[in-house]
């Protein structure tokens, strides 16, 4: 990947040449002739590493590092000073403000560019080691946002799938409460968000959810439009939540009667395949998503499954796609996909395995929940 | 992110100048919104007459910048959006929280 590396200097000579020596070697290099103008391109645009001079006019290299320092997201970029000066008093200041080395500018170019490629590969390494070692806690803690498996129930089968972008831990969310022998809820959330950020914020969704259900249920209410209603309120209350939000769809299947109902709040249309109609149907729930207003009123809709009939809960992951290169949002490719895949018979599992190729690629974490009623 | 801004009399056009919205720079987005909520701007439209795609994170800030307008009575109009990403905002129930327009001369019609 292409990494962007921000240069600072008063002297033009010495800007044009490093952005020549970098640009040669496959970085893209902004430049600023002051703190001012570096600041402004900060505004707009995060590099992965800064290299500043030392003495600049009006502010200078120290002031700068010192303004950094000051803002959580800029102060994490790595930085090098740039020095003409051999005063150990000045590179010491300089590494006392948290810059990680300086470079002389009478380093030759080959030295220069070897100490920048390997404190991007040393970041790069830390960076990854730090992942491991959350991925391996959370993995110890057995923390996870999705089950292991789908409940086992007498008139419906259940199946999903889920998967990662990027090999971290997404938004996505699922979650199957079997609240007594009749009800099974199945839940599919997604947090606004990707990554480690999203991943932290499911489980307070998760727990919120399990606790709405379970209290609706004691006090011998199903219904969802109420479920959704209270989970609106509490997480609105939140203000953990302010600024996080999450998509809900959650399926209500009665082991006794066959009975499914659906709503949600933010959530992409639930789809069924009719098998008699040869035709799939979406459900679209008024919700907005959870946590926006203080009162929110959510819909439920009844949803008859029968014979081969499938009802597919799905992410936005499923519909996000890159085409050769252009990304887009686009729910008919993959009605079109799955559509496809039922009229030629084939299980609706196989849609994980021909959704994505190699002119579409995957730009979020997937999840897909299938439900099947199982013949008497 | 790479942003542009113009006032229109008490009407801010922030004209968002990347091809994607994503996750990169949807913290960044937001911090320089809110930023501008903070100093009085409470009437906004957010151009999106250049972006080709937007992701989740992104669809979060937005929401939490139209959360922080609430407080003022604000308004917030989004503009300019491609057919992409209107149909995702109707898919999600999103155009009932945000008022769309087709471009930004639409959009300062309504203040």
């Amino acid at each position: 990947m292409n990494k962007t590396i921000l240069m600072v200097d008063d002297d033009i000579v010495q800007l044009e040449l490093f952005k020549r020596l970098l640009t040669a070697n496959g970085y893209t290099c902004k430049t600023a002739l002051s703190v001012d103008a570096a600041e402004s391109i900060l505004n707009s645009e995060i590099p992965d590493l800064i290299i500043s001079d030392y003495q600049m006019p009006v502010k200078d290299g120290f002031d700068f590092r010192r303004i950094l320092l000051q803002h959580d997201l800029l102060k994490q970029i790595p930085f090098l000073f740039l020095t003409s000066v051999s005063d150990n008093s000045f590179i010491q200041q300089g590494l006392d403000l948290k810059a990680i080395d300086y470079i002389s500018k009478g380093t030759p170019a080959k030295q220069i560019l070897t100490k920048i490629d390997n404190l991007m590969q040393s970041v790069r390494t830390h960076y990854e080691k730090s992942l491991s070692e959350i991925k391996g806690i959370a993995e110890k803690l057995n923390l996870r946002n999705t089950p292991e498996a789908a409940p086992v129930l007498k008139r419906f089968s259940i199946s999903f799938f889920n998967t990662h972008y990027q090999n971290h831990p997404g938004g996505d969310f699922i979650d199957f409460i079997q609240v007594n022998d009749r009800y099974t809820f199945i839940i599919l959330g997604d947090v606004m968000g990707k990554k480690w950020g999203a991943w932290f914020f499911s489980f307070s969704f998760l727990s919120y959810i399990r606790s709405a259900v379970r209290l609706c249920v004691y006090d011998g209410d199903l219904s969802l439009s109420v479920i959704l209603a209270k989970l609106n309120r509490v997480i609105y209350s939140d203000t953990l939540l302010s600024e996080i939000f999450s998509t809900l769809g959650i399926v209500l299947l009665d082991d006794e009667t066959g009975a499914v109902k659906y709503a949600g709040a933010g959530d992409l249309p639930a789809l069924k395949y009719d098998e008699a109609k040869e035709e799939l149907k979406a459900y679209r729930s008024e919700g907005i998503l959870l946590g926006f207003l203080p009162e929110s009123t959510y819909n439920e809709l009844d949803i008859r499954l029968e014979g081969n009939d499938e009802l597919f809960m799905i992410s936005d992951g499923m519909i996000d796609f890159e085409i050769d290169g252009v990304k887009r949002s686009d729910i008919n490719i993959f009605k079109l996909k799955l559509y496809e895949l039922k009229k030629n018979g084939r299980s609706a599992n196989d849609i994980k395995d021909i959704l994505f190729d190699k002119h579409t690629s995957q730009v979020d974490d997937c999840s897909i929940i299938t439900i099947k009623p199982i013949r008497q | 992110m790479k942003i542009n801004k113009a006032v229109h009399g008490e009407v801010m056009v922030i004209t968002i100048e990347e091809k994607e919205a994503n996750l990169s720079n949807s913290e960044q987005f937001k911090t320089q919104v809110i930023q501008e909520i903070a100093a009085g701007r409470h009437r906004l439209i957010i151009s999106f007459i250049h972006v080709e795609y937007l992701d989740s994170s992104f669809l979060g800030a937005l929401v939490a910048i139209l959360k922080a307008l609430l407080p003022y009575e604000g308004r917030l109009i989004l503009s300019g959006m491609n057919g992409d990403i209107v149909n995702l905002f109707e898919l999600t129930r999103l155009d009932k929280i945000f008022v769309l327009k087709e471009n930004t001369d639409l959009a300062l019609k309504e203040f």
